[in-house]
């Protein structure tokens, strides 16, 4: 059995790092071994993060080449970009519409926020899912579901994990008063997978 | 049952397995997790110190009273703690002592990239290195046993990758360690002289002892094997891409006592294949020790000598090229850099955009005020170490010349000021420097997650604690001048700073006000935009807030992100910008 490797980007504070936490339970769930990676400390203000979770029967090492992620999910449009070359060839990119704009952008210093940033990701990946997490998850009444309903985007095309797996690692990670809105949140993110 | 833990989650486990007692350490990136999940079991009592050679000097107290012990830092505060280290070597141990050192390979987040595994070799003590979140789990709760058995402090290194590797792991009880008590013994822990020479001695005994064990080890030192055309000697978290990539053509010899290198093993292992490399990170030492026994190994020409490694450079080292290709190009795109910035509502932001429109000096220090050295507040001068802004601050404001001196301050923040930067003012004070001091009182260790220090007034558990107070002991030093203002007030620090420049001694300024997020602040009401008197002038944007964006030369405010801190609005000479009044 091959290693799966799953690219989780975004700006810090985004809630990247629960995601990948969330992840890596189903694969225990699920019977598998899993490896993450991630890079804590200065990220945290602002910068971009990244981390790397690798899933499969036997995962010696932790971090994803470049070029061999075979999913990228992107909390934002613009860090979706700067990692879209570590998808491999047949790699499947799901990218959340929001947009926020670095400092550097507003000091005018190494260009401003792509305009047509969407247009340029579906040119360089083969295989994009673009959606508008924050929407939904402001509909759902909580902003920090959007890691959810991007891990339930992910679930519709991920054989590799059912969907009850995804379930007891969410009842695991959180209590249980938000859970029921968590388990709403991933439901709405296999609806628009 | 099997577990999903952080790398450090697992050596705080392995730890509370081996029945330690007592944890201590000052927190650094990627250290820092250890010591959180360690205050967690109640039958642990765990501490941060003010710096690392005091965590270690208690957590060798701990030792010589029988219990186990355990001191975590990442490896710049090894340089600290070097003192007692080296000579902790000599003395040996009671109870089992585990000292961490978490390397930063890649400089995530350090100002250095020193392999402290040379430091493990220089002091004699003996190494262990786990390669992946299980090993930090098992191999930390039988350090400790090494640690008794062989009488010496047990470095355990790690690194980013696996400090921050979240794994699966199998979880075990807690037991409990042989029962020992102080005992008087001043040959064994009184270093004068005349005991060292004799220590000098015990320290080459037990390394040899360490060696032999080393040697015969299967569980420490395994060797998977795999046919003699080609075999690799690998250690710590580069263990992973070697037998990810070769487990099916080469043997592979994985390290997990690194010092001493078990070299009868090694010297074994490289005349049962024909072709043999090392695979290990930053400095060749395993490869050096191979070469200086007279064997042919291939390893650092392969190789980059800074940085991580990964697979792809694992891959073209063993292999030649790599399997994995970039196929998708992004070498025509521009993505804007995304650094790190000062939390919006964050108190230094209003001191650097000062600093900055006076022009002084400013000498740094290592903390989230560091960010004030980047765009677009770039105020920062200097920034080397731990403490460092004080002394360099002196050095400058008295060798500096025109333009410099008397326009030189040092900036450190509070956690930083009593890890080492007490002494550097009683230099000032004795010496009769004319340099201001500036330190940034946020009451927490801030950049490192919000970790309490002795100027908070918790302990770990979050319980009350004494509190020192940093007026009443630079007043103790000696210093006359000191000033405690208020950082969001801009008019207040820039009237500050010029009268304390012009003083002909010593002053200190401390900016008080909590940390935002650490302390969950919410300053004030949102700022607005009135365009009709906006003047598009940017000094609103070159304060750096992350809540300030840009559309047309005109600023605009994420109202979920201001935090009504006003620095802003204090800077804009038209008054284009206001608080919003709540409706």
């Amino acid at each position: 059995m091959n290693i799966v490797n799953i690219m989780l980007s975004g700006v810090g504070g985004q809630g990247i790092l629960t995601s990948g936490r969330i992840l890596a339970l189903a694969a225990l769930d699920r019977g598998l071994d899993v490896k993450m990676s991630e890079v804590h400390g200065m990220s945290q203000r602002g910068g971009n993060v990244d981390s790397h979770i690798r899933i499969g029967e036997n995962v010696p090492s932790s971090l994803i080449p470049r070029g061999g992620a075979d999913y990228l999910i992107s909390f934002e449009m613009m860090e979706g970009l700067r990692y879209l070359d570590y998808l491999k060839p047949d790699g499947r990119a799901i990218i959340s519409k929001l947009k926020i704009s670095p400092l550097s952008s507003s000091l005018k210093k190494g260009g401003s926020y792509p305009q047509n940033i969407e247009e340029i990701i579906l040119k360089k990946a083969p295989y994009v899912k673009m959606i508008d997490a924050d929407k939904i998850a402001k509909e759902l009444g909580d902003i920090r579901m959007v890691n959810i309903i991007l891990l339930g985007v992910l679930s519709k095309s991920f054989s590799l994990i059912e969907r009850s797996n995804f379930e007891n690692a969410i009842k695991q990670r959180f209590s249980p008063k938000i859970t029921p809105l968590c388990l709403k949140a991933f439901e709405r993110g296999i609806e628009n997978g | 049952m099997k577990k999903l833990m952080l790398g450090n989650e697992a050596v705080a486990r392995g730890a509370w397995e081996a029945g330690v007692a007592f944890g201590s350490g000052y927190p650094g990136t990627p250290s820092t997790e250890i010591l959180e999940y360690l205050v967690k079991y109640d039958d642990v009592l765990a501490q941060w110190a003010p710096n690392e050679k005091v965590g270690y000097e208690v957590a060798m107290g701990v030792s010589l009273a029988g219990k186990r012990a355990i001191v975590t830092m990442k490896h710049v505060g090894l340089n600290v703690a070097a003192d007692p280290f080296f000579s902790s070597s000599y003395m040996g141990v009671n109870g089992g002592l585990i000292c961490v050192s978490a390397d930063d390979p890649g400089m995530h987040s350090s100002q250095d990239e020193q392999d402290n595994r040379l430091l493990a070799k220089a002091a004699k003590v003996l190494m262990v290195e786990p390669s992946d979140v299980e090993e930090c789990r098992w191999m930390t709760k039988e350090a400790f046993t090494l640690s008794e058995e062989f009488d010496s402090p047990i470095l355990l290194r790690l690194t980013t990758r696996v400090c921050h590797q979240t794994g699966v792991t199998i979880t075990e009880e807690r037991l409990t360690p042989p029962l020992k008590r102080f005992v008087k013994d001043i040959a064994k822990y009184v270093l004068l002289p005349s005991n060292a020479r004799e220590r000098r001695h015990r320290v080459e005994e037990r390394l040899r002892k360490a060696l032999k064990f080393g040697n015969e080890s299967d569980k420490w030192n395994p060797v998977f094997k795999n046919g003699k055309k080609i075999g690799i000697i690998t250690s710590g978290v580069a263990f992973g891409y070697v037998y990810e990539l070769m487990n099916n053509e080469a043997s592979i010899m994985k390290i997990g006592i690194t010092n001493p290198l078990p070299v009868d093993r090694i010297r074994k292992f490289a005349e049962s294949v024909e072709k043999l490399y090392v695979v290990e990170e930053l400095e060749p030492y395993i490869e050096d020790t191979l070469k200086a026994m007279g064997i042919k190994v291939l390893g650092s020409e392969l190789r980059p000598h800074t940085g991580e490694l990964n697979l792809s450079i694992v891959e073209r080292m063993l292999k030649g090229s790599e399997s994995t290709k970039v196929t998708v190009d992004l070498s025509d795109v521009k993505i804007n850099h995304r650094p790190p910035t000062l939390c919006p509502g964050c108190s230094h932001r209003g001191m650097f955009t000062v600093f900055r429109d006076m022009g002084l000096k400013v000498m740094g220090d290592i903390g989230c005020y560091t960010l004030g050295a980047i765009n677009p507040l770039k105020s920062m001068d200097s920034c080397m170490c731990m403490g460092a802004s004080i002394g360099m601050a002196e050095g400058l404001d008295r060798f500096g010349g025109e333009g410099v001196s008397g326009k030189t301050i040092g900036v450190i923040g509070d956690s930083t000021f009593f890890h080492s930067g007490i002494t550097g003012l009683i230099d000032m004070v004795i010496n009769k420097s004319k340099a201001t001091i500036v330190i940034l009182d946020n009451r927490l260790t801030a950049m490192t997650g919000g970790q309490v220090h002795p100027g908070t007034g918790l302990n770990m558990k979050g319980e009350e604690a004494p509190k020192v107070d940093l007026v009443d002991l630079c007043k103790a030093i000696g210093v006359k001048r000191i000033k405690v203002i208020n950082p969001y007030n801009l008019e207040e620090v820039k009237e500050t700073l010029e009268e304390e420049l012009k003083a002909e001694e010593v002053s200190v300024i401390i900016a008080k006000a909590p940390c935002v997020l650490g302390f969950k602040v919410k300053l004030g009401d949102v700022v607005e935009v009135n365009v009709e008197l906006c003047t598009r002038c940017g000094k609103c944007i070159r304060v750096g807030c992350m809540a300030i964006g840009e559309k047309d030369g005109y600023p605009t405010i994420d109202e979920n992100l201001c935090n009504g801190c006003g620095v802003c609005v204090q800077v804009c000479e038209p008054k284009a910008l206001t608080f919003k009044k709540k409706n």
